[in-house]
């Protein structure tokens, strides 16, 4: 056993002899969270707002004017100039200088005075879907209200008397766990499953298929290594250093970026051990099924960052997408991840809240761990 | 150049692709699996948001207000919580993600004409959900106040008011994928060519191949073009792939004309030559192909998130903004997305061009010095060839033809290999210096146990 122990600790020390002879790659590991951190941080986000908007007011009326105000009084909409004609609307959007239009025909004062529906247009560029979704349902709302404030007015106006309930619900909204919709908050803690995904299986799996390519395996396994030996030593590096990055990311996202860490710090640690152990599999189960490096590097990749980005519920509610893809993302331990991640950080849940989580987690690793000894002991033998 | 010898690298390279026939199927799944994955993942509208409803008033509004909800198919009223301290535990499990509170006395304020606050609270913490919700119940809120209106007996067929046309132009239905598909035709050219082409000299370098490809006729010039041409196929084939299946399957529209279309193919290759240059700067650069693949990795993410790919350019703080346009994926994008979905023409997409033309020179061209400055190699002529083409400098112009090293055998271990004297600015790695891993590679010596006899020494061991 404490022959084991050794041997072990050579093959680990002979992995880590290998990073530090790549500086380069070294550098990537450790200084990739640390970039993603600040990206996510500061540069992504999908709070979108000040949409730059063009006016076509064709009524130049005291009347149209004060309904254009309300789209510069509203942060959503950043009005930064009028426009002459459709025409002209058309050329800005096709030249990407405005995401909305609102336009105002002649004849506006007019109908507001007379007491008739007054019509406007607002266009909004559906290029970009999440700025088009967004708008629209702004310039619906806004629309709504100044259309039943207009309607109020004038009601007042003709002597109806408006004590028969025309006042207004008016929604007063509260985001919890984030209150000012901080993208940074969520974005944070589910950056971790992404990073420590990419670290473990794909550098497992690439360091597994380079040492078969550059036949140092066939070396090593006529030592007196045990197969089992030599894949607890290539992967213990891995997961330290799968671990050092947890402790950045969670450092700098505590200390800099204000995240808050409201739950149990032990489930965490707990479930991070887990996650690490069964993308240290899906790592094993990519290197044994490919038969080279680009081939492990591609899987890897479409194994580890893809889904872990897309899948997990990251940055995309699992709840709207097709059926299907929900149970495919079952099929990778992001989903597990993030939901415990975002509980703990953000929601200040603890075992009682996260146990399915969990044990769906621990289920999976065990899972895909035999699936990855299967598979690597038929192809070592 | 000669044709004749291109080809055969081309040949070569695809020769070499059909070995490993998992990268190929991968090659092709991974645009369509891709496009499956943006399509749905990216594209999915929030829709169905599992909603609690905290009535206090017990009041025709108040059910007005849930039925609006329901009725909008945005939300899912999942439970009913008789107070608002019964929201907390599940929101806190996840449960739920919004939770509409109405206020007791909500009937009597709107009653006696006040306005009355409706609660709406959203789960921060879920993704882009909580601003969209947000969006949402603001407006169906404002309908309810529209429809209220309406049923108050005043006349609002004849009333003041609003008509108002809110209309999404270009893509009516926001259907997401209608500007994801041209994005992820850009991204996929990206990808699958800087991905394989920074593997592609790195590669040969690091199992001796490209020593033996410069002692034989071909020339740098004709080795490029032969890594570069097959990449480019490929890159091709993916992305025509993609388009094929996104305008016949998916169904996404192409609402440009003639012009668009050259504006996307001119697009897109600059583009690619970008994306080339990019792989071959990385793949001569590094030393190992992990490197390289590491170095792909670290550039490839922050341009994917900051093209404006998936989070909008508009949301991005101003200061970072200049970054984006520095990067060659955010003009793709405009062209594609403007092409795609605007019908854009050439006109309307000068910039976006003007800056892929100036990346694609500069990258290109970089890549291109770099590589002649590498890969300096044994450019030995070959006598049927004139040596006075262009490419050559005119240093080696004057003097003629360099002639050939005198090549020796020596004898090294049990391989005869060729030796010669070392040639001026030849910078591929020498065995001296792969045999600096001799020392890791002999197992007996790193894990300091005795050196047994043979192969056969694990077995005797076991036995």
């Amino acid at each position: 056993m404490t022959g084991g122990l050794t041997r072990v600790g050579a093959i680990t020390r002979k992995e880590f002899r290998h990073l530090v002879r790549d500086p380069r790659s070294l550098a990537v590991v450790l200084l990739l969270p640390v970039i993603e951190l600040v990206l996510f941080a500061y540069a992504i986000s999908f709070d979108v707002d000040n949409l730059p908007t063009v006016v076509v007011d064709q009524d130049h009326s005291a009347a149209s004017q004060a309904y254009v105000r309300t789209y510069s009084a509203s942060s959503f909409f950043d009005v930064q100039g009028s426009a002459t004609g459709l025409a002209q609307v058309d050329d800005l959007f096709r030249e990407n200088r405005v995401r909305a239009a609102v336009v105002v025909p002649a004849g506006f004062g007019r109908a507001v005075a007379a007491g008739e529906k007054a019509q406007v247009a607002v266009l909004v560029d559906g290029a970009d879907v999440q700025a088009a979704r967004i708008g629209q349902a702004y310039a619906i709302a806004l629309n709504a209200r100044y259309g039943a404030q207009l309607t109020a007015a004038w009601a007042d106006r003709q002597g109806i008397a408006t004590t028969g309930g025309i006042g207004l619900l008016e929604p007063r909204s509260r985001t919890w766990y984030n209150p000012e919709r901080r993208s940074s908050l969520f974005l944070i803690p589910g950056l971790v499953v992404v990073i420590i995904m990419i670290v473990t299986v794909q550098q497992t799996a690439t360091s597994l298929v380079r040492e078969r390519d550059l036949h140092t395996y066939e070396q090593m396994q006529v030592s007196p290594l045990r197969p089992a030996e030599l894949l607890v030593g290539k992967m213990l590096p891995w997961t330290l250093l799968a671990f050092l990055d947890l402790s950045i990311i969670v450092a700098l996202g505590l200390g800099v970026f204000g995240v808050p860490l409201r739950g149990s710090v032990l489930l965490l640690g707990v479930a991070s051990a887990v996650f690490i152990l069964a993308c240290l599999a899906l790592g094993l189960i990519v290197s044994a099924v490919s038969p080279s490096m680009e081939t492990a590097n591609v899987l890897a990749l479409m194994i580890a960052f893809l889904p872990s980005f897309l899948l997990s519920g990251l940055a995309f509610p699992l709840g709207s997408i097709p059926v299907w893809l929900r149970w495919l993302s079952y099929a990778f331990p992001g989903r597990y991840m993030v939901s415990i991640s975002h509980g703990v950080f953000l929601r200040g849940a603890g075992f009682a809240e996260l146990w399915q989580p969990l044990v769906q987690l621990a289920g999976y690793a065990l899972l895909v761990g035999t699936v990855a000894t299967v598979l690597s002991r038929r192809r070592t033998s | 150049m000669s044709p004749a010898r291109i080809r055969l690298l081309v040949w070569k390279e695809f020769k070499q692709l059909r070995r490993d026939p998992l990268l190929l199927r991968i090659i092709f799944a991974m645009p369509v699996v891709q496009l499956i994955m943006f399509g749905y993942v990216v594209a999915a509208d929030v829709n169905h948001l599992p909603t609690a409803v905290v009535d206090l008033d017990h009041s025709a509004v108040s059910r007005q207000v849930e039925d609006a909800f329901t009725a909008s198919g945005y939300f899912t009223i999942d439970a009913h919580p008789m107070t608002e301290s019964g929201v907390r535990p599940l929101m806190d499990s996840a449960t739920i993600a919004v939770a509409v509170v109405v206020p007791e006395g909500t009937q009597a304020a709107l009653d006696r004409g006040e306005t009355a606050p409706i609660g709406v609270i959203v789960d921060g913490a879920d993704g882009q959900t909580s601003g969209v919700a947000l969006s949402y119940a603001t407006q169906i809120v404002q309908q309810v106040n529209a429809r209220r209106l309406a049923g108050t007996g005043v006349d609002t067929t004849t009333a003041s008011g609003l008509d108002a046309r809110i209309r999404v132009e270009y893509n009516p239905s926001i259907r997401a994928l209608n500007s994801m598909l041209p994005g992820l035709i850009g991204i996929i050219c990206m990808i699958s060519i800087t991905v394989v082409m920074s593997q592609a000299v790195v590669k040969e370098r690091e199992s001796g191949t490209l020593e033996q490809m410069f002692v034989t006729p071909i020339t740098h010039t004709e080795y490029l073009v032969g890594k570069v041409i097959p990449y480019t196929l490929v890159a091709l084939a993916q992305a025509s792939l993609v388009a094929v299946v996104g305008v016949t399957w998916f169904r996404v529209p192409f609402n440009g004309d003639v012009v668009a279309v050259l504006a996307v193919v001119v697009g897109l290759l600059l583009f690619m030559l970008t994306a080339l240059g990019l792989g071959l700067l990385i793949s001569v650069v590094s030393r190992t192909r992990h490197q390289a693949q590491q170095t792909v990795m670290f550039l490839l993410l922050p341009a994917m998130l900051l093209s404006g790919y998936i989070f909008p350019l508009e949301s991005m703080p101003k200061v970072l903004l200049p970054v984006a346009y520095a990067i060659p994926l955010t003009h793709v994008l405009a062209v594609m997305r403007g092409a795609f979905v605007h019908g854009a023409g050439f006109s309307a997409l000068a910039v976006p061009l003007l800056a892929l033309a100036g990346f694609a020179v500069l990258i290109f061209g970089a890549a291109l010095v770099t590589v002649r400055r590498r890969l300096r190699g044994p450019d030995v002529p070959v006598p049927p060839q004139p040596a006075s083409s262009a490419r050559r400098g005119s240093r080696r112009r004057r003097t003629g033809r360099r002639p050939a090293p005198r090549l020796r055998v020596v004898h090294r271990g049990r391989r005869n290999q060729l030796r010669g004297p070392p040639r001026r600015g030849l910078r591929v790695p020498r065995p001296q210096r792969l045999g600096q891993d001799h020392d890791d590679q002999d197992p007996h010596r790193f894990l300091g146990t005795q050196r047994r006899a043979g192969p056969g020494a694990r077995h005797r061991r076991r036995a």
